[in-house]
């Protein structure tokens, strides 16, 4: 027994300030949360995906590079294979861009139509693009090919979100 | 460009380069052939959304044409022809039907777009990866077709 006994007006004290500071801290916390959410939220750059292409693999000929995710609609989780066309520019900085037209959005084709070789070229409306995806004047895209941003994994591409290009 | 709100904008401001319309022919029946019908009606579909993606800027993909397999020619073939009239005051240049159901190549004669017929491949029985290149192998063949068909009208 000890010498300081606890009335019981300071129990009912003590106990009172415990279970409202829980109380509180129950009401504060997700307010608090949803004031900082922005800052806990995944960045989208952040979701890279692995291929199964190593980079040691890739050439200064642009190569075809498949990808398949998990894409959410709602409720529904499908499957979606993306495209990138790869290869290393003369400083073997590795470039990646998305096939997707920047005029209506067909998919274009390195080097397939014999009378623009060396270039990518989209089959609906004649859009020519450069090899490093600017587009050429005259054509009818007006933007350049999308860029993904991409990383090293264990010597393996993994590609992120496909980001339109600032300059031009 | 599918049959979504999003596509239809996009169709709605850039009408002059879209002059192709591809109208996908599913058969249904309950009877024997069931599942044939069936598969030939998945494999259909999703090579749809495979060569939709390819020429999303020039063809408009529409949602399919769904019919009973035991009506008769002349009820199909009056169907496509009213279709047919629709797509032509639309000034669509360009009209692809396509389908699994072979019945459809004798009556290709009786109208005017083009036909083409891909018989159906065991899909449900594949695993994904293989599935996903044999799709690829026929979505090729077909862009080649497109591409030629382009190419002898521009």
């Amino acid at each position: 027994m000890s010498k300081q006994r606890v009335t019981r007006r300071q129990f009912l004290n003590y106990t009172l300030t415990g279970v409202g500071g829980f109380m509180a801290a129950g009401m504060l916390m997700p307010m608090v949360r949803f004031a900082v959410d922005p800052v806990l939220q995944h960045n989208a750059a952040g979701d890279f995906v692995v291929t199964d292409k190593k980079i040691s693999d890739l050439t200064n000929e642009p190569v075809r590079v498949d990808f398949t995710f998990d894409q959410k609609d709602a409720w529904y989780t499908s499957e979606v294979t993306n495209t990138a066309w790869v290869y290393k520019d003369e400083n073997g900085e590795v470039i990646a861009l998305s096939p997707i037209c920047k005029h209506l959005g067909c998919t274009v084709d390195w080097n397939k139509d014999k009378a623009n070789p060396e270039h990518f070229y989209c089959p609906c409306h004649g859009g020519l693009y450069t090899k490093d995806g600017t587009n050429v004047p005259g054509t009818p895209p007006a933007a350049p090919l999308d860029v993904y941003p991409y990383k090293e994994v264990d010597g393996y591409l993994a590609l992120g979100k496909a980001e339109p290009r600032k300059e031009a | 460009m599918k049959w979504v709100a999003n596509d239809i904008d996009m169709y709605l401001g850039a009408k002059e380069y879209v002059d192709t319309v591809v109208l996908p022919l599913f058969p249904i029946s309950f009877g024997d052939d069931i599942k044939q019908t069936t598969s030939m009606t998945e494999f259909i579909s999703l090579l749809s959304i495979q060569l939709e993606r390819q020429f999303k800027g020039r063809i408009l993909m529409l949602p399919g044409y769904t019919y009973l397999k035991n009506n008769s020619d002349d009820v199909l073939v009056d169907d496509i022809k009213r279709w047919e009239a629709e797509f032509q005051n639309q000034k669509f240049n360009h009209v692809f039907y396509l389908t699994s159901d072979s019945d459809w190549r004798s009556r290709e004669e009786s109208f005017d777009g083009t036909l083409i017929w891909l018989p159906s491949l065991p899909l449900e029985s594949m695993d994904e990866k293989y599935r996903n290149s044999i799709l690829e192998d026929q979505v090729q063949q077909l862009i080649h077709l497109f591409v030629k068909k382009w190419q002898n009208n521009d």
